[in-house]
């Protein structure tokens, strides 16, 4: 009765004609959600709108979609769409118009959709407990039930959620409540069990470890932890890889499975609760969340981009209430497809996202230097985003640039790129400067040569010497220097400090605040790749206040066993030997914050080698310290230190409960006040 | 549909029969001095102007204005019911005044003239009538008053005559003539006119039930007094993900039925600060188009008895409903004005006519942003981050004059000292590492000189706690809670916000010693584009409070300064003299069907308009093409040194900015956009068509049509072969 394309004439002043069409609405306007990207330390950044909200397809022809649940799109224009509430497929090509329908009657509870781009759609029914596959003309010619296989298990059932297929025909099958993966059937003989694929694993923590170990064999079947997620999504390129999707599984969100079911890839942003995966056309991997969030990843698992959003009421274009599928078109536009609003929403690439993917395409095939054209309007529009400054880096990197390329790897905070880079860089100064070096240490060491035997005929050095030694034997300054003797005797040094009085309280205070310069200083300035706090913040009173609290807890709570433990020592000289312990930190930083900043990745070894003999050296002086001061044996000492952290323990559950209870009473006098204020205000 | 058919066949024998009868010279279509018919619909005659007459059915008070040349008219009830209303739902329909009451928590209850005991006088006046109403079970009672005024229908409630005798019901809502123009699914063709952006059209065709609900904004932007938990879209609980709706610049709205070449532009004119728009298409609760403007008396808010969320906390109305008139202005357009176009002129005709619009100098500028400073983390506290210094802006303007841009319009953000967000700003004090207070005053007297205008970026609004002491002096919401705005940024996580006084004071203050250095150009924000209600000491104030006090003090700083605001709202416009970061596009509601280009005509050739920054769009040629189809000037945001810089501060989603990576694209639409522009210089738009090939056709009044081809083809208009993705001026 209503047309289907309607058109508005306004004969206003002349004559205004707008074309509606009552199928799809299209719309060019900006975009009613943000999009993010994120830097090298996971830092969400905003960035340029990469996908603009462009048209919502509503209806096919005239058919109203009812929950539809999957759909999948071929390259020759056509769109298949699992039409679940009204158990159908609907055929429809990019303009939404109804190409044909099939699956009535047969299809029950259909929830997941794959074509083969010979138009073989497979249809997998929940509720049929089946595999339906029509031909081209929407003609059913094969049906799949639960594989007879013993291997599948026979209390096991088949209720098949989502499908895949490859090239060879053999079908990847999601099934509910299956947690044992992936089911994998040949179409040889009506249907073949292959096996599981792509099972997720457990979390193997060590809290889970423990727990599992007291359960009953009963309980640790039904322990949650236990049981491997099921995907709940997958998709298949090109090449026959297989990507799947599962919430709650952190990093294994997203996988990528070669043929073996090994993981490919690793997020480095990822969604808790992803609907849907799809392949992009330049090695790039689309996800959706439930929400409406969609994710753009590149080949190694790179977050580019995440956009869009739920609508809660808001009713604006491009956001999503229930999206259960997502694919993208040739043309590089993605279609998600929204359960409850039973609609298809289409997002059309910007101008930025096109460089982008121009830049991604180019870099992957090995052309870096035609790729650092795109790369370069991609950062004039955002210097900031994170992979054109690492893909830079590495172009850079390609044509020998290598400052450029430093300075574009620590922008992306790509340690790889950078490391490669600094490598060639300290290599080139070291070929220009190894002469100077050499001569110059040459001359200092003949200085040193000269000025020693001066000083043997002509005593030169005596008036310099004669003042250290004056100013070494300032109290104070004995008592610093007597750090280097404790950390070599620390036996006899602790013998110093609990009967001779050779250090005081004043001068472990003054090396605990050197010990926190040091600390801070190589926390903030170290050299880029060994920097684990992100460049350009800084919390130094968090620092400061955390090494306070580790100090008084350790130092207290084993102040309080050894003093029940029959240990002599007294608080100051627990104090002071404790902090004269961690006299190799004083030592050794300076040359390990000096070196860290020359070293490349190839080198960082010695580092690393270097700050465990300095940890391992500060663990046997405090070792030794706590036997020492207290007098102890080697057994009491272990359980010295057993207790202590015992104490240490307590203590925090103590805090903690206190903190807890103030925050009660503290709540409550406040809803107090707010009540009084309430009731004076009316 | 069968009865609808024959009941609409009646309606126009009927109105065919009347009009032959009492119109005999219509058909020739020119006179003017038509005679009206006696009743249109059950709706006597009231009065008429030279054009329009005014019926009325005294039992609903529900008024018909008819073309009298046309014989079109738009009515304010139902003429056709399809049977699907319950009576609350007719009641709505056909009411001239319709309430929605609170009683207890409860604020949905509505009171009309139908359905409810009603004592009403009617008095006619010259041009009109007056009622007084009263709601005898309700204890309820106000005048409304009607009159047909030479430009448009004139509804109003005087404030005084609002009385609440009982104390069971109170008055939550008050909407005056919902129905105005309202149209059955299809019936009519048109559309609602909504001031989404820079303007909207919701269609009126059937809409088959797609949307459950419609358009709902408050004008002037939500009330953050009354800030609820509100339901953010956040990315992993962290990033807000969502931009937030526009606000409603100018409190207006209209219907075009474009068949009947009949339109209305309604105007709020008292009672806007607490005014909501409702737009509602067919298929939302009942098939019938309608917008209409509700105005808000009283309402519920959540008091909390706790800081803790999920404990203690109970709605209940507000002490006392807000005072202030309640009028609508309904301007009816016909012919060729009958459509968003002329709703535009016709709104610009009324602001300059009662001096709410004032003529102000457009020449074409281009508007160059430049970012002062900014701070970052650092150890035990910030430390500034300098992005552009006066002498890099001096280094700029001279490298633009070298290739002919002298053109300039600027606006200084973070000049201050502290850095960008040490607001509020007190004193005129440059931050030294721009290079201190007299090198920028120096700059700005040389490049005013040189016809360059910079304009210092002056938040008055916002308080930021971590750097100023905002122990006193911010507002609290309406539940004694104090009023934070989270700006989900690393460096200050919230912002307060000053009471209007105390931001006056401080303005005061800044202005004072920035005129004694003899300079006086301002850009003032926050305050331009903000209401809010609020509890200050024990008083509670309303956004016609807060309105008033910005206005006062936005009149008061324009008599000494030269004054540009940004984003102001329509109550401010005369002040100003540029509008600065105009929204080319709309909110994306999903049952917009087209954004129009509404505050644009409104404004070009008036006072310059600067769009939004071309920085952060991704599509850059459409949004050229945009800013040439309204006349809308172009701006950018620049800083001399690489954003990269600002990653770590709160301007952390300035993520381009760079002066080299923008100088060819500043000197490329500063070429291009001011040639075009000399072409209409002063001159209105007067026609604006989307015409079906994707090709937008602008005409000025002085005779100049521009040509806006969005499509991936080349087109032909009028003759005129237009490029794809391209324009052109014809004469």
């Amino acid at each position: 009765m209503k047309k289907m394309k309607k058109r508005i004439i306004s004969l206003a002043a002349l004559l205004i004609a707008f074309a509606v069409s009552a199928d799809t609405i299209i719309v060019q306007a900006d975009a009613p959600y943000k999009t993010y990207t994120v830097d090298g330390y996971g830092y969400v950044l905003e960035t340029q709108t990469a996908y603009l909200p462009y048209e919502t397809i509503t209806k096919v022809g005239e058919e109203a979609l009812n929950a539809p649940t999957d759909f999948t799109l071929l390259d020759d224009g056509y769109m298949y769409i699992l039409d679940s509430g009204n158990a159908r497929v609907v055929v429809s090509d990019m303009e939404a118009n109804l190409i044909s329908t099939f699956g009535e009657g047969v299809l029950v509870n259909p929830r997941g959709i794959f074509v083969t781009p010979e138009h073989i759609c497979y249809v997998a029914d929940r509720d049929a407990r089946s595999i339906f596959v029509f031909d081209e003309n929407g003609e059913l010619i094969q049906t799949y039930g639960k594989p007879t296989a013993p291997l599948y298990g026979e209390t096991q059932d088949f209720l098949p959620l989502k499908i895949i297929v490859n090239e060879s025909g053999t079908m990847y099958i999601i099934c509910e409540s299956n947690t044992n993966g992936v089911v994998q059937i040949s179409p040889v003989e009506g249907g073949t069990f292959l096996g599981y694929f792509g099972t997720n694993g457990t979390d193997p923590s060590l809290w889970n470890i423990i727990w599992r170990a007291i359960q009953t064999d009963a309980q640790r079947a039904k322990s949650r932890g236990n049981i491997p997620a099921t995907p709940d999504n997958m998709a298949i390129d090109e090449k026959g890889l297989i990507y799947t999707v599962t919430r709650g599984e952190a990093k294994a969100t997203l996988k990528r499975l070669n043929i073996a079911g090994v993981n490919m890839i690793e997020p480095d942003y990822y969604e808790p609760v992803p609907a849907a995966v799809a392949v992009g056309n330049h090695d790039n991997v689309f996800v959706a969340s439930q929400m409406g969030f969609i994710y753009e990843y590149n080949n190694e698992g790179d977050l580019l981009f995440v956009f869009g959003g739920s609508d809660d009421g808001q009713q604006r274009i491009g956001l999503s209430t229930k999206v259960e599928a997502i694919q993208v078109g040739t043309d590089d536009k993605i279609y998600v497809l929204d359960s409850d609003k039973a609609q298809i929403q289409v997002y059309e690439p910007t101008e930025f996202t096109n460089y982008l993917h121009e830049a991604l395409y180019l870099f992957s095939k090995g052309r870096y230097t035609q790729s650092k054209e795109p790369l370069t309007e991609v950062l004039k529009m955002n210097n900031l985003f994170d992979y054109a400054n690492m893909a830079m880096g590495r172009a850079l990197y390609k044509e020998e640039n290598y400052s450029e390329a430093v300075h574009y790897a620590r922008l992306a905070k790509d340690y790889e790129g950078y490391s490669d880079a600094f490598w060639e860089i300290r290599n080139n100064w070291l070929k220009h400067n190894l002469a100077a070096v050499i001569i110059i240490l040459l001359i200092l060491f003949v200085l040193k040569k000269v000025i020693g035997v001066l000083d043997k005929k002509k005593h030169i050095l005596d008036k310099p010497r004669a003042v250290l030694h004056k100013v070494g034997e300032v109290k104070i300054i004995k008592q610093l220097r007597y750090m280097f003797y404790y950390m070599r005797h620390p036996i006899d040094g602790c013998y110093g400090i609990k009967r001779e009085g050779r250090v005081s309280v004043l001068s472990a205070n003054i090396l605990l605040v050197i010990f926190m310069l040091f600390y801070i200083i190589n926390k903030y300035f170290c050299g880029f790749l060994l920097k684990y706090v992100r460049e350009g913040s800084y919390d130094i009173l968090s620092d400061i206040g955390t090494i306070v609290v580790m100090l008084v807890l350790i130092v207290g709570c084993n102040y309080l066993m050894c003093t029940i433990n029959e240990g002599e020592g007294k608080f100051k000289h627990i104090y002071c030997s404790f902090i004269y312990s961690l006299g190799p930190y004083l030592v050794f930083m300076p040359f390990i914050f000096l070196l860290g900043h020359v070293v490349t990745f190839n080198e960082a070894f010695f580092v690393q080698f270097a700050n465990l003999f300095m940890y391992v050296w500060i663990a046997v002086l405090i070792f030794i310290a706590i036997k020492e001061i207290n007098n102890y044996k080697v057994k009491e000492t272990f359980k010295i230190i057993g207790l202590t952290i015992f104490t240490i323990l307590i203590a925090c559950l103590l805090a903690f409960i206190i903190y807890v209870l103030w925050s009660q009473v503290f709540d409550f006098i406040q809803s107090l006040f707010g009540e009084v204020v309430y009731r004076i205000g009316s | 549909m069968a009865a609808k058919s024959k009941m609409k066949k009646i309606c126009s024998l009927v109105m065919a029969v009347i009009l032959l009868l009492f119109v005999p010279d219509m058909g020739c279509g020119v006179t003017l001095r038509a005679q009206a018919a006696e009743s249109i619909n059950g709706h006597q005659f009231v009065t008429e102007n030279a054009r329009y007459a005014l019926y009325m059915n005294e039992e609903d008070l529900s008024v018909v204005v008819a073309d009298k040349v046309t014989g079109a008219y738009m009515e304010s009830s139902i003429s056709y019911d399809d049977g699907n209303n319950n009576n609350t739902w007719l009641g709505a329909m056909k009411s001239a005044v319709v309430l929605t009451m609170i009683v207890q928590s409860d604020d949905t209850r509505q009171a009309d003239l139908l359905n409810d005991n009603v004592t009403k006088t009617i008095t006619y006046t010259s041009n009109g009538f007056t009622a007084d109403l009263y709601w005898n079970s309700y204890k309820l009672g106000m005048r409304l008053e009607v009159s047909l005024e030479e430009d448009g229908l004139v509804a109003r409630i005087p404030d005084e005559s609002i009385r609440e005798d009982g104390d069971e019901y109170q008055i939550g809502t008050i909407s005056i003539y919902p129905f105005m123009g309202c149209s059955y699914l299809d019936d009519k063709e048109g559309y609602l006119f909504i001031p989404d952006g820079n303007g909207a059209l919701i269609y009126l065709d059937d809409k088959e039930g797609r949307f459950n609900s419609g358009y709902t904004a408050m004008v002037y932007g939500t009330d953050v007094g009354f800030q609820e938990t509100v339901v953010e879209t956040l990315l992993h609980d962290r990033y807000n993900m969502i931009n937030d709706a526009r606000k409603v610049a100018a409190p207006v709205y209209g219907v075009a039925h474009t068949d009947d070449k009949i339109a209305y532009l309604a105007v709020i004119e008292d009672g806007a600060m607490r005014a909501t728009i409702e737009a509602n298409p067919n298929g939302v609760n009942v098939d019938y188009n309608r917008i209409y403007a509700k105005f808000v008396e009283r309402r519920l808010y959540t008091q909390p008895t706790s800081n803790n969320s999920s404990s203690g906390s109970f709605k209940k109305p507000e002490d006392s409903r807000s005072h202030s008139d309640l009028q609508i202005r309904f301007m009816f357009l016909s012919d060729e004005e009958a459509n968003y176009c002329g709703m535009a002129n016709a709104y610009r005709d009324y602001l300059i006519a009662r001096g709410l619009l004032r003529s102000a100098e457009d020449s074409y500028r281009t508007r160059i942003d430049f970012l002062g400073t900014e701070r970052e983390n650092w150890v035990l506290g910030t430390t500034a981050v300098v992005m552009t210094t006066v002498d890099d802006i001096r280094e700029m303007y001279e490298d633009l004059a070298t290739e002919g841009v002298t053109d300039i319009f600027t606006v200084y953000k973070g000049w201050q000292k502290g850095g960008l967000y040490n607001v509020p700003i007190s004193k005129y004090k440059a931050d030294g590492g721009i290079g201190g207070t007299s090198d920028l005053t120096k700059l700005i007297q040389e490049s005013a000189a040189d016809g360059i205008q910079i304009y210092l970026y002056n938040d008055a609004m916002r308080i930021n706690p971590d750097e100023q002491n905002a122990t006193f002096n911010v507002i609290k919401m309406i539940n004694k809670r104090r009023f934070t705005e989270d700006t989900h940024k690393d460096v200050y996580e919230e912002m307060m916000y000053l009471t209007p006084a105390r931001s006056n004071k401080l303005l005061d203050k800044f202005a004072a010693s920035y005129f004694k250095k003899g300079v006086d150009t301002i850009c003032l924000a926050g305050v331009s584009n903000t209401l809010f209600s609020y509890n200050y000491s024990g008083e509670f104030y309303t956004r016609y409070d807060c309105a008033e006090s910005y206005e006062s003090m936005v009149r008061d700083l324009d008599e000494d300064a030269a004054l540009v605001l940004e984003q102001p709202f329509a109550y401010l416009w005369q002040y100003t003299d540029a509008f600065l970061d105009m929204p080319l596009y709309t909110s994306n509601y999903i049952f917009e069907d087209e954004s129009v280009p509404f505050l644009s005509i409104v404004l070009k050739g008036t006072i310059p308009v600067y769009s939004e920054y071309v920085n952060f769009e991704a599509n850059k040629k459409e949004f050229f093409l945009k800013m040439v189809e309204t006349g809308t000037y172009p701006s950018f945001y620049i800083t001399k040194e690489s954003s990269a810089e600002l990653i770590y501060t709160n301007s952390s989603d300035i993520y381009s900015s760079e002066y080299s990576v923008y100088r060819d694209t500043i000197i490329e639409y500063t070429l291009e956009l001011r040639a075009l522009n000399a072409k209409v210089a002063g001159a209105h738009i007067v026609g604006h068509e989307m015409l079906p090939n994707d090709v937008t056709k602008v005409t000025y009044d002085n005779g100049v049509t521009v040509y806006v081809n969005y499509s991936n083809t080349a087109q032909t208009v009028d003759g005129n072969t237009v490029e794809a993705m391209s324009y052109k001026v014809g004469e």
